[in-house]
């Protein structure tokens, strides 16, 4: 006898199917090299680099020192002030974007500095801000100026780069929200009364905070453990978790203290990730029972299809 | 749609010509021979000239740092290559671990070129029994003329004068400023002395840091060619490659008289080389003092190493000589006693 699966049960199978080669591809190279992360992490360092298979906790010990400190202390200033101001330029971007009729131009312009790499960006940064670089002649030009400002090698020109690089991943998010959200809305707010921010404030941000955690969490996490930008544009005081993850690596050779490192920066990044799908949930049960439009047409679909099949 | 299978019939045909013309100009009568070198230290020339000369195809790869090449080793790759290029900490440590194997003198006759003054400071082999050096250089200071005005101290001294506060850099490399520090104060380079130590540590966090911009090991060169540092302590090839060369007259590159740090990159055969009868062959090629010419003139390095190619030589102005090195200290592998600089080095490089 033949065993017809139900269709629910064969879209599950189907969904399994499709599913499997990515599950399969991130075990493999995410779950396992993050698993060795957190073995060395316990291991004791080798002389010459690599550990040796012995238990123990001084990767964890050494962390607790007044010099890694400072530089936890630094590079969670820089990311939480850098992770700010990119949000706070990327909503009325986002806003902008969602109303314009141009969206699919101003998207493209938004996607292009990505196929340039980061480094020649970075460079391109230096050659604006240096001393004798683009900003300073112009305004040494203008005569606004005697000599040269000190515009790089500082944390300035670091929070500056930085919020430069992961300003798109803030602005997409944070459009694909607003874009969705229903600007009648905010008509019927000024007709009750509200001020034109108020209603932005009141009715809209309620409404596109699922957009809002996730341009937080797309900045704040690689922002947190950038490398590059804080070791070209920074000065001597710039070093932030990423440089010594690195320095460890290749100059002192104490893979355990780099791999303790990189499990704070996943443990962070895993924090991030959790609070985002518990505002994720609490959003769906606030909702209730009430659907929201996107639910309604998923379920039009389905119907649609399971109308189609028994033709 | 025929058109693009046209397209990509056509495109087929270029790649498969394209690489077959490639697997003619690649064929070997007298086998192979792979090297595993620092970027930009392999003349493409000298390689071509190689090639011609014995029949030996070269295949070369790079690396970056020395525990790149050496993580690499350690995870097998010593079946692969046939000459790697360490640095003497680094070749130190090979030997002492047996990862390196013993050298035939009988195919190496031209290491009789090779500078009196290597043989002393490769405390590591003086003999060159695992290793033969292949460029003995230093570190030092470069200083932009133009820019700067009254006489300045040639040392490394010229580190905490306040005139240059805020244009100057330090290499970011824990053992060439710590080393600087001490040999700056009058100790050995390589020392393990707690105080000598925390007193170079002092020196560097009191005096030289807060008149430096950064610690700066990837971008000082191009600092320094923009005008951006004036000061900077520096490979000097780093330095003159961005600059065109009728600028070099202005810059005044020394190693302080006091000594500083230097290096000498080896040339060293792994164990379970596959072609170690060519890498014979290579080492003592390169020794030859015409072959050396060519690649010392490819960077504008000073003979330093061997001392017969000076003569065949296109480039007679060096941005340092063999003398200047008299007074410094080779990078020694220092094994455990590191972690006393690590500790150090983590108070100048991190708190502020």
């Amino acid at each position: 006898m033949k065993k017809t699966l139900k269709p629910r049960e064969r879209e599950q199978l189907l969904g399994t199917m499709y599913g499997g080669p990515m599950g399969l591809w991130f075990t493999l190279f995410f779950t396992v090299p993050l698993g060795i992360i957190i073995l060395y992490s316990f291991m004791k360092r080798g002389l010459y680099g690599g550990v040796e298979w012995e238990f123990t906790l001084d990767a964890y010990r050494q962390m607790f020192n007044p010099s890694f400190a400072m530089v936890v202390v630094r590079t969670l200033w820089i990311s939480v002030l850098s992770t700010f101001l990119c949000i706070l330029i990327a909503i009325p971007c986002g806003y902008a974007m969602a109303k314009s009729k141009h969206q699919t131009f101003l998207l493209f312009l938004i996607i292009i500095p990505f196929w340039t790499n980061s480094l020649i960006r970075i460079y391109a940064w230096i050659s604006i801000l240096s001393t004798e670089g683009f900003i300073n002649s112009l305004l040494m030009r203008i005569g606004l100026i005697d000599s040269g400002l000190k515009l790089i090698y500082n944390n300035g020109a670091v929070v500056l780069v930085l919020i430069y690089m992961y300003l798109p991943f803030a602005i997409l998010p944070l459009f694909t929200t607003i874009d969705k959200f229903d600007f009648s809305l905010l008509d019927a707010a000024r007709d009750l009364g509200a001020t034109k921010l108020g209603a932005i404030v009141k009715v809209m941000f309620p409404n596109i905070r699922s957009g809002l955690s996730t341009a937080f969490i797309f900045t704040f996490i690689p922002i947190f453990g950038a490398y590059t930008v804080p070791l070209l544009v920074g000065g001597k005081d710039s070093t932030m978790i990423g440089n010594i993850i690195v320095d460890q690596v290749s100059k002192t050779r104490n893979w355990p203290l780099a791999s303790a490192f990189s499990m704070i920066l996943t443990l962070i990044s895993l924090v991030g990730v959790f609070w985002m799908l518990y505002n994720g949930k609490r959003e769906q049960m606030q909702k209730g029972s009430k659907k929201t439009t996107q639910q309604a047409l998923e379920h039009n679909i389905k119907a649609h299809h399971s109308l189609r099949g028994t033709k | 749609m025929k058109r693009f299978v046209k397209v990509f019939w056509v495109f087929l045909v270029c790649i498969l010509v394209l690489s077959s013309t490639a697997c003619k100009r690649k064929s070997s009568e007298n086998g192979k021979l792979y090297l595993y070198n620092w970027t930009y230290y392999t003349p493409d020339n000298l390689v071509a000239k190689f090639e011609e000369e014995t029949g030996i195809d070269v295949i070369i790869d790079n690396f970056a740092s020395n525990e790149e090449m050496f993580a690499k080793v350690m995870a097998g790759g010593n079946k692969g290559y046939d000459i790697l290029f360490p640095s003497s900490d680094y070749t130190q440590i090979m030997i002492k671990l047996g990862l390196l194997a013993e050298l035939d003198h009988e195919k190496l006759p031209n290491l009789s070129h090779i500078a009196p003054l290597i043989r002393e400071k490769a405390t590591y082999d003086p003999h060159f029994s695992y290793a033969v050096p292949y460029f003995m250089g230093s570190s030092g200071i470069a200083v932009n003329t133009e820019r700067v005005e009254g006489a300045y101290e040639r040392s490394w001294a010229i580190f905490s004068d306040p005139r240059f506060a805020g244009r100057m850099s330090l290499l970011d490399d824990m053992r060439e400023v710590m080393g600087a520090a001490l040999k700056h104060l009058g100790f050995e380079g390589n020392t393990t002395d707690e105080e000598e130590l925390t007193m170079a540590a002092e020196l560097i966090n009191k005096s030289w840091k807060p008149n430096i911009v950064k610690f700066d090991s990837e971008s000082f060169g191009k600092a320094f060619s923009r005008g951006e540092f004036v000061v900077v302590h520096a490979y000097p090839e780093n330095v003159f490659a961005e600059l065109p060369s009728e600028n070099w007259p202005s810059i005044d590159f020394f190693i302080p008289a006091e000594g500083g740090m230097m290096y000498i990159d080896n040339m060293v055969i792994p164990v379970g080389a596959d072609n170690i009868e060519n890498a014979h062959t290579f080492i003592n090629f390169i020794h030859n003092p015409e072959n050396y010419a060519l690649f010392l003139d490819a960077f504008g390095f000073p003979p330093t190493t061997n001392t017969g190619a000076a003569q065949y030589m296109k480039n007679t102005d060096f941005f340092f000589s063999v003398e200047d090195l008299a007074h410094s200290d080779n990078i020694q592998d220092l094994g455990p006693d590191l972690e006393i600089y690590n500790q150090l080095w983590q108070t100048v490089r991190y708190e502020h």
